[in-house]
């Protein structure tokens, strides 16, 4: 959605902190289950990201797929045994990720944008999100969407074989 | 600036993840921190194709893969993990040896 200025500014720098947060929670709560829906709200918070950049059928994906299916899997995984607390050793590593970032920083992205090519969808503005991604799953990439579903299920076989005596 | 900022906080999502798959003693502990992964992954593509690429979105697309692809990956993830606990009633990382001599 189109929101104006600084709501705009204020979403995204609330998002990020809860994400910051989020991801740290993740890593270093001992219980595994403060950690498991620590990585629910992870998700959320992206998904909010997604809404905020008008992307709305990839926001909704997001939320169903990984929040209603991969999550809940985790957590019936994480209460299904019985894991003890364990006490960790912090190691620091900071120099990778201020490498990361001098590089992210220095480097001068709006000099891409005028190499891209020119409109393949005639009606460009007039199509909601979800109908664009529709129109080109349909068109340019059909291959890669049957394998996905061979993929899907061919795990979705594997995963209950495995899991039977 | 903005785009810069997505990215570190991608960056710094993704960075955070790997540390905690590399130095965690649990299996479901690795796998989240594997879903953050593939997560830190796909804000980038989306990010850049809401940038550069508002005519095609062949990153939104992508992003719709690599989820799907992470979908298959935590159900087959789960399933050994809890066959493994099944076997050897602990889920820590160092005794999952079976694969030895």
């Amino acid at each position: 959605m189109d929101l104006p200025g600084p709501i705009h500014n204020f979403l995204l720098v609330f998002l990020g902190s809860g994400l910051i947060l989020r991801g740290l929670g993740v890593v270093l709560r001992i219980n595994p289950i403060y950690s498991a829906f620590s990585l629910g709200l992870v998700l959320v918070c992206i998904s909010l990201f997604y809404i905020l950049t008008n992307y709305h059928f990839v926001a909704t994906a997001k939320l169903l797929i990984y929040v209603g299916a991969i999550n809940v899997l985790i957590l019936f995984v994480v209460m299904f045994m019985n894991i003890q607390n364990i006490i960790k050793i912090l190691i620091h590593g900071p120099l990778g990720m201020a490498l990361l970032r001098c590089t992210i920083l220095d480097t001068s992205w709006y000099g891409i944008i005028w190499t891209t090519r020119s409109n393949q969808i005639i009606e460009q503005d007039l199509i909601g999100n979800s109908q664009q991604i529709g129109i080109h799953l349909a068109t340019d990439f059909f291959l890669p969407f049957e394998f996905i579903s061979i993929i899907l299920l061919v795990a979705l076989i594997g995963a209950i074989d495995v899991t039977l005596q | 600036m903005m785009l810069e900022h997505i990215l570190v906080l991608s960056a710094y999502l993704f960075s955070i993840s790997i540390y905690g798959l590399i130095t965690s003693r649990n299996m479901v502990r690795a796998l989240m921190c594997l879903e953050l992964i593939l997560n830190a992954v796909n804000i980038n593509f989306v990010t850049f194709s809401d940038f550069f690429d508002s005519r095609q979105l062949k990153g939104n697309i992508f992003s719709i893969f690599v989820i799907a692809i992470a979908a298959a990956e935590a159900a087959i993830g789960s399933a050994i993990v809890s066959s493994i606990y099944r076997n050897r009633k602990s889920t820590r990382i160092n005794q999952s040896t079976l694969l030895n001599k």
